[in-house]
């Protein structure tokens, strides 16, 4: 164990239906002093062994073979507000990896990341940072964009996440393939800045889509009141 | 011609007509002879020829619905007992009245085995049986009469069109089952394709891992295998969301060709459509931005392209992390012509009615924005 003495090592739980990927990765975890606590080979696996050993992140394939990897992530986002997602996919930026973070996950990578960039990114979740790609950037940009252009559209009164300038100056530069530390030289802004404008654009767009189902219940349920 | 055996016979509704024409026409028999018994010369035999059609209408209708036709027994059987019930009316009728060309004791029900052999052998089949039974006929009466021809006429129309027509209705249905077989086929592919190619993408996205971290030979081997992750990747996103609405084309999946280790794509999640020739043009800009790059920002150079869209502009950003120029050098190159790239990309834009900037440093790399208004693209955001 290489963790720091009197710091309990991160506890994390891997969920991928590859059991090569499932492995190396956890093997990886397991080397740099990481405490994999459990391990699920498909959602309804992860969802039980998460409630039972409670990890502080999970690294969720979003390619799984019963539940899709963004339900996990809300089920267990939901249940354990203290959970770290951290999504990892093979596929490529698509539709879901968004569809995951609004439903909580706050890292992104792809799976041809090197070991060190996935140790980094697993501490950095854990931190309670978010991890960026440039494409998840692109992503959360397009959305923020397809919200407000539907609000102007229709319904002025409704209460739409909007980015500040200073945000989508932030995450375009993100999305162009800067580091944080780039961002942070480019803006003249500190490192610690550019990370909070960062976690606010997620943090508005999960609070949004949580508002989204809360009132979608409501309306359902006055609905059939009627 | 032999059509692969469909899973439902397509014949098996003209059969359950076929057993109701045989009682509709074996009851008009009936009544018909109902009226002219008494005139036969041996009436009770009339009514038990009769009886015995109306038993063998019930057997032959389940032999035709188990078998389809496809036993010829039961068609010359048929045959033979239509035949036989026709020449019987000689033996059973008064001669003058079969002189004076008076119907058949079966009448109409003669055309039940006709029909069978239509079904069940196409026009050839119906042709036959009509000249059997027509044969019957000319046998039955003993000359030639213009009722025993009409009938005749009549008989081998009715088995040729029937014929003819089951022989198009077998072929458009083997054209269906083929076509709906090739349609389940191919969604099946596409279904093993994403599990396999999800699989493989793992395996290759693994060895990439590894075989940087081992490094040396195994370097080269984790970089070809990164680059077909790439091309994979692509492939797989591109062929499940290729988006052509009207006459509009998403620029996500024109662009989408370009990924690959050495460029990364982001975009909307959402179709960023463009009329198809505007988006067409953009796409043949962003090419040559990204050729540029590869000639000028030096090795292991990346770019990033960045697709934005709005309610005014599309905007597509294109940035490289390579050897970058200073300011001067970029419009010094410009004015002197020697950026033919840069000349046909600003040119490209300025048609569509957009604009085209260069920001640049050195050791910073070098960055293309491409602008296009949505008014210019006449169309706005849907």
């Amino acid at each position: 164990m290489t963790s720091v003495p009197g710091d309990a090592p991160l506890r994390v739980m891997v969920a991928d239906d590859h059991p090569l990927w499932r492995d190396a990765v956890a093997r990886d975890l397991a080397e740099a002093g990481l405490d994999v606590v459990a391990s699920a080979g498909n959602g309804a696996e992860a969802i039980r062994r998460a409630a039972a050993t409670r990890p502080d992140v999970l690294l969720l394939d979003l390619q799984l073979p019963d539940l899709s990897g963004v339900d996990v992530a809300r089920q267990l986002c939901a249940a354990q507000p203290s959970l770290r997602v951290l999504v990892l996919s093979a596929s490529g930026e698509q539709d879901d990896v968004l569809e995951a973070v609004k439903a909580g996950a706050t890292g992104y990578l792809v799976k041809s990341a090197s070991r060190a960039e996935l140790l980094d990114a697993v501490r950095r979740v854990a931190a309670g940072e978010s991890v960026f790609t440039a494409g998840l950037a692109g992503l959360v940009l397009g959305e923020y964009r397809r919200l407000s252009a539907g609000a102007s559209g229709r319904n002025p009164n409704e209460d739409v996440p909007q980015l500040t300038e200073r945000e989508v100056d932030v995450l375009r530069l993100v999305a162009k393939g800067l580091t944080a530390r780039q961002v942070a030289e480019r803006l003249v802004l500190s490192h610690r800045t550019v990370e909070n404008h960062v976690q606010n654009t997620l943090r508005k767009l999960q609070l949004h889509n949580r508002a989204q189902l809360v009132r979608y219940a409501i309306e359902q349920g006055l609905d059939t009141d009627d | 011609m032999s059509p692969a055996q469909p899973l439902v016979d397509p014949t098996a509704p003209l059969w359950r007509a076929l057993a109701i024409f045989r009682g509709v026409a074996l009851a008009y028999a009936a009544l018909l002879y109902a009226t002219v018994f008494d005139e036969y010369a041996r009436p009770v035999g009339g009514w038990l020829v009769l009886a015995g059609l109306l038993v063998w209408s019930v057997v032959v209708s389940d032999a035709y619905r188990r078998t389809r036709g496809t036993a010829t027994g039961w068609l010359l059987s048929d045959l033979m007992i239509a035949v036989a019930a026709v020449l019987v009316t000689r033996w059973l009728d008064d001669p003058t009245r079969i002189e004076a060309g008076e119907q058949t004791l079966p009448t109409i029900w003669v055309a039940a085995p006709v029909l069978a052999w239509a079904i069940a052998r196409g026009w050839r089949g119906g042709l036959f049986a009509a000249a059997v039974v027509a044969a019957a006929d000319i046998i039955e009466r003993g000359s030639f009469a213009r009722t025993t021809v009409h009938n005749m006429v009549l008989l081998v129309l009715a088995g040729l069109i029937v014929g003819y027509a089951v022989d198009l209705f077998r072929r458009s249905d083997a054209a269906l089952q083929q076509s709906l077989r090739i349609e389940a086929a191919t969604r099946e592919r596409e279904r093993l394709a994403r599990g396999i190619h999800d699989g493989v993408l793992q395996v290759l996205a693994l060895v990439q891992r590894r075989g940087r971290e081992i490094g040396g030979e195994t370097a080269e081997l984790a970089r070809l295998a990164g680059e077909q992750e790439a091309a994979l990747r692509t492939l797989v996103s591109s062929s499940a969301d290729v988006l052509v609405r009207g006459s509009d084309t998403d620029l996500r999946t024109l662009l989408a060709a370009h990924s690959s280790v050495g460029v990364t794509i982001s975009a909307p999640a959402t179709p960023v459509l463009l009329p198809a020739e505007c988006a067409a043009e953009l796409a043949a800009a962003v090419a040559a931005a990204l050729d540029n790059v590869a000639q000028h920002a030096g090795p292991g150079a990346h770019t990033w392209v960045l697709v934005e869209d709005d309610l005014e502009a599309v905007t597509i950003s294109i940035r490289d992390d390579g050897a970058g120029m200073s300011a001067e050098r970029l419009t010094d190159a410009a004015a002197a012509g020697r950026l033919g790239a840069v000349q046909s990309i600003r040119g490209r834009l300025r048609d569509l009615g957009g604009e085209a900037t260069w920001t640049s440093a050195i050791g910073e790399g070098t960055e293309v924005e491409l602008r296009l208004p949505r008014q210019a693209s006449g169309r706005t955001r849907p």
